[in-house]
């Protein structure tokens, strides 16, 4: 052992980092040791091709907690968000149905397909307002354990029944609602026109295997209200420079509250003495003592690969095994010599400086989930478009653009497995689905790169390439994620914590598990 | 003519209201509105003793083995009540799954056991403040908490859970899997992967014994009927339901009879109670929304057959696998009878001339086709597809079948008053669960028409024998 700490945090992406900097915040000696030479995890920028840019993993800021944003002085540290103002839905036929933030451009383009919508949309935007408010505490809150009799819980478990009461009964009912449903049948009970249906149920299935008919898919339609509610940008939005900005900002910020970050650090495993986890062994053998250390790796691999067997109790490990990942999507990053030209729409309207849905209905939407049930990817995926060389001219040389696509089904368990024929025939899928919208795409395209759940295990780190380390289902949520019980951060091996996206509560790049980690080791160390 | 109450329907749950009714003194007229189909499912034991049902002749059936399932190699698995005995039986097919089976089987039973305690009184409303639903929901919880803290949190994963995921983490086999998960699909137009399917295997296995995950039989429907003390009209049809200054009034009959009375229990479905007999006048628009938006999407057939020889099992489940049902119900999702669907199949007595009646659950034929439809040609096709279906579980192929009736869920609708074709009224799902169910306004079986209740299966607890209807007559005789 050459070196002692207060906390070392294993993984350098967005929720580590953030971790370190509210410990050296508080005054610890914090070490981040990062696997890759690049920091970020998930959340990064990269020069894939000379010139072009790319937030090569996850692509937007939507739910940054705007107390991290200000407790770390983030836009001292450079962060910048550029808002998304629209989302534009193509149509087969030519046709198209865009939101916008703007409420009477967006009410006037709504009417177009339905009076009726345009009013529901409205009255439904209110509902997910209020809902948004009364879901947002819990965000911020450390998940009790509802089969414990420790005061603390019992205490935390009254205070979130008490929330719970305090409700209206008509946000009762539709909390539960939320919960329950699907967004396809939830959102039926408000609108009529296919396509919005199914580009606003899209947000629900985003990760996770399943389509948008299923129950559970509904809850999700709540985190675009919440991003608004923070008054410190839109739901949607680009960070400067793309995502990797943001892991830039936080590390920055970490650094100048005292933290230490290594990159080309690997982690080979926590070492355990008498039953406590008292450090870390690097892969180059090098073994660094800590206080607490605070895996910002997914639960499968912290528990199952950084930890020797016999060190965890069988329950607990049966838990960790049975928690489901099954990545379900992927990215293609492409670069462009032109912008796409859309029928019916003018070449660079503002439409394309927001996201671009290809979710034409919702049973289009379930036909992209057939295909992955049974271990194929999609032919005709679902794909969330952004171009932010359009905000954010720096990221392409000029003249010429950058585009991101998520796309989803991209099964993890594709029969026969993911090879490079298998990756750039889903490449060809993406694009060819898009050039059915915006046919001079094929011959605009310069470079392209093509992301599958298998890629972003092996380059992430991410099992089974779930974006959320873990998905994100009812079951896997609050004081469920990653296991009931241990959903406070601490693990059965005193010393070691957990601060990922697989804890509460977790998924985007949120920063929040982060945030309530460090809190939950400052707040039992004090 | 006057009555002191009318029970609309004659369903379980209606007769088992009017005979509570009945005995807390009121004049009971029960009005058959609908052919009744048996009833399937746990009775509870109170229900028994209040209403002597054991001597009217109350005989519950669980055949044993209680489901046969055929394997793939052409042999069959035939799961015993017997917990210990099924564990030999599956040890045949998978000994990793013969291993989990016991522990899978006790799991099951303490969560439905939770259920059974939900079930068990009118459901709780978390929303009322007021001191008695506070006392209520303590004992509530307390009972719970009784069954095991932890079983609680393993509740509350498991509920929204697919009942797909639920099934592979215990078992390997998908002959298992694939029957066990049909009780989680039985109609619900998901397929076993969409979540909240967990719950309805669940839901199913409440009341009954550890291991067995098909409800029993029973004769109950007889033996409500001889019970004494209400009268019941059959072969009318009702026209209306008369409300005076937001006060029921009583029915009218399809033949112009008017029938007074200041207590009207309905176990028609919500919707057909309260838009089509009741004068919507009396319905704030928000309920009237809230009304529309029930689910019942109905998703089987019914196939009766007659077959010469003895079929051999009492219960045979045709679900393969997980991924069967699945593609089963992918053909739903888009408004299609399923290519292959899921058969479940009950054999009945053997008749006077020594035949054998079956009685096939078909599923996915969904209530709203994407194109055409139930017409005579596809009830035709139905039951082609299903016999031939059959014929290879049969002894005697496809000659096995003499004769056979087809019941789509559009017939269902119109002789057995389902609505969409389905028998739950509201699916059972956990958005139309507890205060949920079928709508919050009406969850605690009241209308917004006073002295008009509800009592059929789309009201709390929507499962087992007579329960809703039991509940429906706490609440009237609470006034």
């Amino acid at each position: 052992m050459v070196k002692k700490c207060d906390a070392i945090v294993i993984g350098g992406g967005h929720n580590g980092l953030v971790c370190a900097a509210y410990l050296a915040r508080a005054g610890k000696r914090a070490l981040v040791l990062e696997r890759r030479e690049v920091l970020g995890g998930a959340a990064l920028s990269e020069e894939v091709f000379p010139g072009f840019t790319f937030s090569v993993f996850s692509y937007v800021v939507s739910l940054l907690r705007p107390e991290i944003i200000r407790d770390l002085d983030l836009p001292r540290h450079g962060l910048h968000i550029l808002p998304l103002e629209s989302t534009l839905t193509p149509l087969p036929d030519g046709g198209h149905i865009a939101q916008w933030n703007d409420h009477d451009q967006n009410r006037h383009e709504l009417a177009r397909h339905s009076l009726r919508d345009a009013e529901a949309y409205d009255e439904l935007g209110r509902l997910l307002h209020q809902m948004a408010r009364a879901v947002r505490p819990l965000l911020g809150m450390l998940p009790p354990d509802p089969a414990s009799l420790r005061v603390r819980d019992l205490a935390s478990l009254a205070r979130l029944g008490g929330h719970l009461r305090g409700l209206a009964p008509e946000h009762f009912h539709a909390l539960h609602k939320l919960l329950t449903m699907s967004s396809a049948d939830y959102l039926d009970e408000w609108f009529e026109t296919e396509a919005l249906k199914a580009t606003k149920s899209a947000s629900g299935i985003i990760g996770t295997m399943l389509g948008p008919r299923s129950p559970g898919t509904a809850y999700v339609l709540l985190h675009h209200y919440m991003g608004e509610l923070d008054g410190v940008f839109r739901a949607w939005g680009f960070a400067k420079g793309g995502n990797g900005s943001v892991s830039a900002a936080i590390a920055a910020a970490a650094r100048r509250f005292g933290a230490e970050i290594r990159t080309g650090a690997p982690v080979a495993n926590v070492i355990v003495k008498g039953h406590r986890a008292v450090g870390v062994a690097l892969e180059s053998g090098e073994e660094i003592q800590a206080k607490v250390v605070v895996s910002g790796a997914d639960p499968r691999r912290t528990f199952l690969d950084l930890l020797g067997p016999g060190q965890l109790p069988d329950d607990f490990v049966a838990a960790i095994r049975r928690f489901r990942f099954r990545g379900a999507s992927g990215k293609v990053n492409l670069a462009l010599a032109e912008l796409p030209r859309f029928a019916g729409l003018p070449d660079a309207g503002p439409h394309l400086r927001g996201a671009i849905s290809i979710s034409p209905s919702v049973d289009y939407l379930e036909r992209a989930y057939d295909e992955a049930k049974y271990g194929e990817f999609s032919r005709r995926p679902y794909l969330d478009i952004v171009i932010p060389s359009l905000l954010d001219p720096a990221m392409a040389p000029p003249g010429k653009h950058v585009m991101s696509i998520f796309a989803q089904y991209a099964p993890y368990a594709l029969n026969g497995g993911w090879t490079d024929a298998r990756r750039e025939a889903f490449g060809d899928a993406v694009i060819d689905t898009i050039t059915e919208y915006a046919p001079n795409l094929k011959g605009a395209i310069l470079h392209r790169q093509v992301i599958t759940p298998a890629d972003i295990e092996r380059t992430v780190g991410l099992t089974e390439g779930n974006i959320f380390q873990g998905e994100l289902t009812l079951q896997q949520m609050f004081f469920f994620r990653p296991v009931p019980a241990w959903a406070r951060y601490a693990t059965p091996v005193p010393g070691l914590y957990q601060c990922g996206a697989g804890t509460h509560p977790g998924g985007g790049v949120m920063g929040a598990s982060g945030r309530l980690a460090a809190q939950a080791i400052l707040g039992e160390k004090a | 003519m006057s009555a002191h109450a009318i029970v609309i329907g004659a369903g379980a749950n209606e007769l088992v209201a009017a005979h509570y009714l009945a005995r807390a003194g009121r004049k009971v007229t029960v009005i058959e509105a609908y052919t009744m189909h048996d009833a399937e499912g746990w009775i509870p034991p109170p229900i028994v003793r209040d209403l002597g049902l054991d001597g009217a002749g109350l005989k519950v059936g669980r055949a044993d083995p209680w489901l046969t399932i055929p394997l793939p190699d052409g042999g069959r698995l035939a799961l015993p009540q017997d917990v210990m005995q099924s564990a030999e039986a599956i040890r045949r097919v998978s000994p990793h799954d013969a291993e989990r089976w016991p522990a899978f089987c006790a799991r099951m039973a303490s969560l439905a056991r939770m259920l059974q305690t939900l079930y068990e009184a009118p459901p709780p409303d978390p929303t009322r403040g007021g001191l008695r639903e506070r006392a209520r929901q303590a004992r509530l919880g307390l009972r719970l908490r009784g069954i095991g803290r932890k079983e609680i949190a393993e509740l509350f994963r498991v509920l929204p859970m697919s009942v797909a995921d639920w099934l592979d983490d215990w078992f390997e086999t998908d002959a298992l899997k694939g029957a066990l998960g049909a009780a989680g699909i039985r109609h619900l137009r998901h397929g076993p992967r969409a979540g909240g399917t967990a719950f309805a295997l669940l839901h199913r296995h409440v009341g009954e014994p550890p291991g067995v995950f098909r409800p029993a039989t029973s004769n109950v429907m007889d033996a409500l009927a001889k019970l004494p003390g209400i009268e019941i009209r059959r072969g009318v049809e009702i026209s209306g339901i008369e409300v005076r200054a937001g006060t029921v009034a009583g029915v009218t009959l399809a033949s112009g009879e008017h029938i007074a009375a200041p207590v009207v229990v309905s176990g028609l479905d919500p919707r057909r109670t309260l838009l089509d007999l009741v004068d919507p006048g009396w319905l704030d628009p928000e309920l009237v929304r809230a009304l529309r938006n029930i689910r019942s999407r109905g998703v089987s057939a019914r196939v009766d057959v007659t077959v010469a020889r003895a079929p051999g099992f009492a219960v045979l489940a045709v679900a393969p696998s997980l991924d069967f049902l699945e593609r089963a119900s992918d053909d739903a999702k888009y408004g299609r009878i399923s290519r292959e669907p899921y058969l479940e199949v009950r054999a009945g007595a053997p008749t006077v001339d020594g035949r054998y009646r079956l009685n096939v659950h078909v599923q996915y034929a969904p209530y709203a086709l994407a194109e055409g439809d139930w017409d005579a040609a596809r009830r035709s096709a139905l039951g082609d597809m299903v016999v031939h279906s059959l014929a290879a579980h049969l002894s005697g192929g496809d000659d096995a079948v003499t004769e056979r009736s087809v019941l789509t869920p559009r017939d269902l609708e119109g002789t057995a008053g389902w609505p969409e074709g389905q028998p739950h009224h509201a699916e059972l799902a956990l958005d139309q669960f507890l205060w949920m169910r079928p709508v919050p306004a009406l969850a605690r079986y009241r209308t917004p028409v006073a002295g008009l209740f509800l009592c059929g299966p789309a009201m709390h607890p929507g499962g087992g024998v007579g329960v809703a209807g039991a509940h429906a007559t706490r609440e009237i005789l609470r006034r």
